[in-house]
């Protein structure tokens, strides 16, 4: 009986999860082609292209830039702000409401706008700084400037996330310990690094671990905003996309894509570990 | 039994009826990218349908995403399409993979190719290029030529001050070095003016067919046709010059022209800053329509006596993947599409184009609209990309690396080197030469 009401979810998650899974790694052997002709078996001879492909190593480095640039900006964005509205004033609420907006947009739609504000030509961005005499940045366009575009919109998009779990975690430290310290008299700087940031930390990492894995699957801005082919700014997802829909190389790109995962998988537990030791820091102190 | 209400067995009754009526007997469904031609192809075809009394679907899909959705149709054990109007590049995947009909021993008794233009037949229907066997038949042919202000060319002061300034009369350029005196003369940032608009874009194939005119004038190629050599050829003096002339145009373009796209360049002309604008010729009625006598058309020029021009176009390709008798049906609408008389009215459609060498040199089609002649000009000098199976990862490593020369970040040697390796590497890793 008992098995009777798991199997519906078991089936579904064998379907949707596991057979894909255990059917791109077999892929991922092959010279399998988006228009399934000829399947062969090739060994490792895809897994041993992608190490001497360029475009991996670029990709890499650029999803690293990424994922470091933009988590840390949200991480200090989001933290400051979530102490300064951590005090009961009015119109918060209508405030955080307005902060949460941008991270309820669908990101594909995001990229659509920011593309259009920040066009080089005619965009709202660069017709407010030749408003005020600055010059004209490349947004989209300007290798240099491309990446730093991205990592914009995602710290525009994602700074409300950490701000929301911020604010969670600060409001959750007891305030008898604060009341303590100030028995103590503690000074503020010392209350922050003593009291705040240790027992908020457990709950921030938390939010910085998924924002990672999530900056590190970021596909939607980059086609969006400069295209899956663009060197400066092809993030291993785009990459993956290229070499999949476009290139039609199935099995390469499942060879891709299971590094990628092994990555994701490696870094996520070097990072759960390093939260669990925070969290018995936390429950000891 | 229970009994079926009145209201639920009329509304059954009339969407089976409705049914039976919207589902012709017999019809063909066409997948072509969404621009004015595929308009044009559903109007055409209801002659077709008139005649034959078989339906004709153009299903227009967005230029961006109609590569990835053909292709992953493809995937698929039968295609919903019939006809595919794909891209010359396509020809060889489509060929190898064995995803397009072979129409070799069928077109000649269908088709007069003799009224066919020889590099459309070439370029546009062969594969391998050259060999004789046919996948595709010319629906839309297509050619690169630029669009400039003439308005602006023919104003007296700005005659008078480029005589003064060049010592030659302000005229259209017959050579890539009076181009580049044209676009310095009219490029004025401090008044929002620029002078030329070229395709230097990212996304799939717009920085290639953008290069390839200078490439080729400038003496260089993609590489053997034969050996599937590259290097020697696109990392030649020659090449390397083409790209740095390119590269140095593009300091007479607006803000942001060092990456734009069809669509990029076509926005820089029609927003009237631009004084000479590069792209293919169906999207020029758009520009007629709304700009009328201020835009005028030139050829592709040349260096030292060389002109090339990237093809365009698209052909008509039967998918293996449907029914002998709905190929059948597409064969009889290929036929009916290649006559001279059906070709005729086509060429009525804007952007539609035609390889049809008798219509091409006639008067009715010149005139037809302000375009057309510089079109037919522009056709004795057409060449095209590699149309290898591996023709997208090509286009993606120029798209890269020429993106890099662009940039700054490479120089036109050391880009044009890099891409001679990866083109070779590419080429060698699909079983293509040495």
């Amino acid at each position: 009986m008992k098995v009777g009401f798991v199997a519906p979810v078991l089936v579904l998650l064998l379907c949707v999860n596991i057979f894909p899974l255990c059917y791109s790694i077999w892929l991922s052997f092959t010279n399998a082609d988006l228009v399934g002709v000829d399947l062969q078996s090739v060994g490792v001879l895809n897994y041993s292209f992608l190490f001497s492909d360029p475009r991996y190593a670029e990709a890499l480095r650029t999803t690293a830039l990424f994922v470091v640039g933009s988590v840390s900006v949200e991480l200090v964005l989001g933290y400051g702000l979530a102490l300064s509205l951590r005090d009961r004033f009015r119109g918060k609420a209508v405030l955080l409401t307005l902060l949460l907006i941008p991270m309820m947009m669908p990101p594909a739609v995001m990229g659509v706008y920011w593309k259009l504000i920040l066009d080089g030509s005619y965009g709202i961005l660069n017709q407010l700084l030749a408003a005020v005499g600055i010059g004209q940045p490349q947004w989209t366009t300007d290798p240099d400037l491309k990446l730093l575009s991205l990592l914009l919109i995602d710290v525009w998009m994602w700074t409300p996330f950490m701000l929301l779990i911020s604010l969670a975690s600060l409001n959750a430290i007891p305030s008898y310990i604060y009341e303590a310290a100030a028995i103590d008299r503690a000074s503020r700087w010392r209350v922050f690094r003593r009291i705040t940031l240790p027992m908020s930390a457990p709950l921030v990492g938390l939010a910085v671990l998924l924002r990672a894995t999530d900056a590190l699957k970021q596909f939607d801005l980059v086609m969006a905003v400069t295209g899956a082919n663009d060197g400066a700014t092809q993030t291993l997802s785009a990459l993956l996309y290229q070499v999949m829909f476009r290139d039609g190389k199935v099995g390469m790109a499942s060879a891709y894509s299971y590094v990628v995962l092994i990555l994701v998988i490696a870094l996520a537990s070097v990072f759960l570990r390093y939260l669990t030791q925070l969290q018995r820091r936390a429950g000891a102190a | 039994m229970q009994r079926i209400p009145g209201c639920v067995s009329l509304m059954l009754s009339v969407c089976l009826w409705a049914g039976t009526v919207g589902a012709s007997d017999s019809s063909l469904t066409i997948w072509w990218a969404q621009w004015p031609p595929a308009a044009g192809l559903q109007e055409l075809s209801k002659d077709f349908t008139a005649e034959t009394g078989i339906d004709v679907q153009v299903h227009q899909i967005a230029w961006p995403a109609y590569q990835d959705q053909v292709f992953l149709e493809y995937g698929n054990k039968t295609t919903a399409f019939d006809i595919v109007v794909g891209d010359s590049q396509w020809i060889g995947r489509g060929a190898s993979k064995g995803l397009y009909l072979e129409l070799t021993d069928w077109i000649g008794d269908a088709v007069d190719l003799a009224q066919i233009h020889p590099l459309a037949q070439r370029y546009l229907m062969e594969y391998p290029t050259g060999s004789g066997r046919i996948f595709a038949a010319p629906c839309e042919t297509d050619a690169l030529g630029f669009v400039y202000r003439r308005d602006w060319f023919e104003d007296a002061t700005e005659q008078a001050a480029f005589q003064a300034k060049y010592g030659r009369a302000l005229a259209t350029p017959d050579t890539w070095t009076e181009f580049r005196d044209l676009a310095e003369f009219f490029h004025r940032p401090q008044d929002k003016r620029y002078g030329a608009a070229l395709l230097s874009g990212r996304g799939y194939d717009s920085i290639t067919m953008g290069f390839q005119p200078f490439l080729w004038a400038f003496g260089g190629s993609w590489g053997d046709r034969d050996s599937f050599a590259v290097r020697g050829h696109l990392d030649s003096p020659g090449a390397t010059a083409g790209l740095k002339f390119m590269i140095d145009l593009l300091e007479f373009t607006a803000p942001g022209g060092t990456n734009a796209d069809y669509s990029g360049v076509l926005d820089a002309f029609t927003n009237g800053s631009t004084a000479m604008a590069l792209n293919y010729f169906p999207f020029y009625p758009g520009i007629v329509e709304g700009m009328g006598d201020q835009a005028g058309f030139f050829v592709v020029p040349g260096h030292e006596g060389t002109r090339a021009i990237s093809l365009g176009g698209q052909g008509f390709s039967i998918s293996t993947k449907v029914a002998e008798s709905q190929q059948l049906l597409a064969k009889r609408f290929i036929a009916w599409f290649q006559q001279q008389s059906v070709q005729q009215k086509w060429i009525t459609y804007p952007g539609a184009f035609t390889a049809n060498t008798a219509l091409l040199q006639s008067a009715a089609f010149r005139e037809a609209y302000p375009f057309n002649a510089t079109f037919a000009q522009s056709l004795d000098y057409l060449r095209d990309f590699w149309n290898v199976p591996v023709y997208n990862e090509l286009l993606a490593a120029n798209s890269r690396v020429l993106g890099e020369a662009l940039d700054g970040s490479k120089t036109p040697q050391e880009a044009l080197e890099r891409l001679a390796v990866e083109h070779e590497m590419i080429l060698r890793g699909a079983g293509l030469g040495q």
